[in-house]
């Protein structure tokens, strides 16, 4: 995946683009670069095919979904995923089973592949000096890397959102939604609901996220540090589903991955938001001083 | 050197800091201003006074009873009575909103589903989101303000504390123990200890607010378990009226509607219920160490009498039952930390808060 050519004489790929980017970070000194550089980053990872091809893998998921409710027969309720027998009614719910579905390992997949990708695919690819050429600081530089995973983090399960709404409102009717409680919101009030579900899985993410940042700060090789990082999403969640293990659950970042349905009742129990953000954020602190540490003090050869 | 240790230095307090917030957040938190010492007697009186009818809050109950944790979700789980005995196993949290006497609503939350209790006036809902089924019943006319004349009937608080500690004393110790937090609130602690040695049941707490008065919630233990057995409590209160909107429930669109039909209290009830109390259920022993006695049939019977009998229903809870109970001597028995269940080979059913001698002591008494 990382080795090809075509992927590297990409746009702004490569040791020359890398050069030029140090060389204007070099001309503002230590002036905030920080948000251009986010900028740069972003660029180069939105750019990218690799980055197109996992949010498109995404975007298939709702099509399926939709494409095998439209095409089969009525499911009868209590089947299947959650939500999933009320797809026919209300073609808003694409977008929340496509995220229930998503969840478990789709979305951490994506999440691996770039924040695995973040530190160890620019040393696999020998452009981290380069970087690190430009006085931005090793702390910046992580900050900024970093940043680029959290904004894909963010536009993961947005992508399945939006693309869930849109099939489902081309394929069945939307209106009224029916909500957990049994209470029943306009269409306009549910899209916000649907947005507020990307939004906890955006949260949800970022922990995962950091862990791949650290991952991908022990090794130059990208591959080994995405394996891990989904090898830890997949571990976090078997170690919840084990009842022997109920001491750790609360602890695991896994643990309110599927908590965002408390968005879908009314009124909105806020506190599994709260609670998972809590608890992202201390995984962010843990795996992001780690990271420092590891990349701070790491030797660069590459 | 030194730069290398400094920067290792964040890895290392951000663990230290989050281990110390958690420590002391997990650490009984002793209440700001201590609650004024009252005797059990005047927590008693407390309750009976409380007048709090409109508050909402979530209430969050585990039990370690020992049983095997039932499904919630997934091909096991069932929406037959195994889903409501699946309610004493496991933890759940639930959201409860009550305005005055006929207004009130409880949501227990599930994991990706939810089911709810709605009362509005004479109005009856149930929802379970799980298959969309709603069921209805509209409660007879007067129901609402049955509670408050039958308030008004009862004696004063103060007797009906002195009747009821009485009461207590025959088969228990009541004392208050030391002042708790529950959801954010300082609270009595009434416990109620048996004299007897030959129960299961350690002690009963029963969490009073200091202000209010009223029960915040209560905590059984069991011999020889250190964590409750069961536990229910709020963990977060408010005694604002709830939002009017909360207890406006309609049916959803493509929802299954189920109409309800409810028993006459004054024809049917009072006849039939002393009768079959008689002939079904026979108690020996007193206070805690009670046994009752259900003759033969009484299990195949319950059963039948579901109205509904959804398919896998009733042979779904034999099976629980038969993973659920061990052989012994004369029967199966089912045992749990607070209760135990004898059910004798001949049909009859043995229960109590009693160590398994006991059962069968009774059991062959008669």
């Amino acid at each position: 995946m990382q080795g090809k050519p075509s992927v590297r004489t990409g746009p702004d790929r490569g040791p020359e683009a890398r050069q030029e980017r140090g060389a204007e970070a070099r001309q503002d000194r230590v002036r905030a670069p920080v948000l251009r550089l986010l900028g740069s980053e972003l660029g180069v990872l939105f750019r990218r095919r690799r980055t197109w091809a996992m949010l498109l893998a995404l975007a298939a998921i709702p099509v399926l979904i939709a494409l095998a409710v439209r095409l089969s027969s009525t499911v009868p309720p209590g089947r299947g995923p959650a939500f999933l027998d009320r797809i026919s009614q209300n073609g808003l719910f694409v977008g929340v089973t496509a995220m229930l579905v998503a969840v478990p390992l789709f979305l951490p997949l994506t999440i691996g592949v770039v924040a695995g990708d973040t530190l160890a695919g620019e040393a696999g690819l020998g452009t981290l000096r380069y970087l690190l050429a430009a006085p931005a600081g090793r702390g910046r530089l992580l900050l900024v890397k970093y940043g680029g995973a959290v904004v894909f983090a963010a536009a993961a399960p947005l992508t399945v959102a939006v693309v869930g709404a849109g099939i489902g409102a081309a394929l069945f009717p939307v209106g009224p939604v029916t909500l957990l409680s049994g209470d029943t919101i306009g269409a306009a009030d549910a899209l916000g609901r649907l947005l507020l579900i990307a939004a906890y899985l955006a949260v949800s993410l970022v922990g995962l996220s950091a862990i791949g940042l650290f991952m991908s700060s022990l090794t130059d090789v990208p591959v080994g540090a995405m394996a891990a990082t989904v090898v830890f999403a997949v571990a976090a969640q078997i170690a919840d589903a084990l009842p022997q293990l109920e001491w750790l659950h609360p602890w695991l970042f896994s643990h309110r991955w599927l908590d965002f349905a408390d968005l879908l009742r009314q009124p909105i129990a806020w506190d599994s938001f709260a609670a998972n953000a809590l608890l992202q954020g201390g995984y962010v602190a843990v795996f992001g001083a780690l990271a420092y540490a590891r990349f701070a003090t790491k030797d660069v050869l590459s | 050197m030194t730069r290398t240790w400094l920067r290792w230095l964040p890895a290392v307090t951000v663990p230290a800091v989050i281990a110390a917030g958690v420590l002391t957040g997990s650490l009984p938190a002793s209440a700001g201003d201590p609650l004024p010492a009252k005797s059990p007697e005047q927590v008693l009186q407390l309750i009976a006074q409380h007048r709090e009818t409109s508050f909402s809050g979530t209430l969050e109950q585990t039990s370690k009873l020992g049983l095997p944790e039932l499904p919630q979700a997934g091909p096991g789980a069932s929406s037959g009575e195994a889903g409501w005995l699946e309610l004493l196993t496991g933890p759940h949290t639930a959201r409860v909103y009550r305005d005055g006497t006929d207004n009130a609503r409880v949501q227990v939350m599930d994991r990706l589903a939810e089911r709810d209790v709605v009362r509005h006036g004479n109005e009856l809902w149930f929802y379970n989101s799980k298959d969309n089924t709603a069921a209805h019943a509209v409660l007879p006319a007067g129901a609402g303000s049955h509670h408050p004349s039958g308030q008004e009937a009862l004696p004063a608080p103060d007797t009906l504390a002195e009747e009821l500690l009485a009461k207590l004393d025959q088969s228990s110790d009541v004392t208050v123990a030391a002042d708790v937090q529950v959801a954010g609130r300082s609270a009595y602690q009434l416990m109620l200890t048996p004299k007897s040695s030959s129960t299961l049941l350690a002690s009963v707490a029963i969490l009073v607010d200091g202000q209010s008065g009223m029960p915040l919630g209560v905590e059984l233990k069991a011999r020889g378990q250190s964590d409750p057995a069961f536990r229910i409590a709020f963990t977060k209160l408010s005694l604002e009226a709830p939002d009017a909107a909360v207890f406006q429930f309609s049916p959803p669109p493509g929802a299954t509607v189920k109409e309800l039909p409810v028993p006459d209290h004054k024809s049917s009830g009072t006849q039939d219920r002393p009768a079959t109390k008689d002939s079904r259920h026979n108690v020996s022993g007193t206070g805690w160490e009670s046994v009752v006695e259900l003759p033969a049939g009484a299990w195949a019977k319950t059963p039948a009498e579901q109205p509904g009998g959804q398919s896998g229903g009733p042979g779904n809870a034999a099976s629980l039952l038969a993973q659920a109970t061990v052989p012994v001597s004369g029967g199966r028995l089912l045992s749990t930390a607070l209760v135990n269940v004898l059910i004798l080979d001949d049909g009859r059913i043995f229960a109590g808060s009693v160590p398994l001698d006991r059962l069968q002591a009774a059991a062959a008494a008669r």
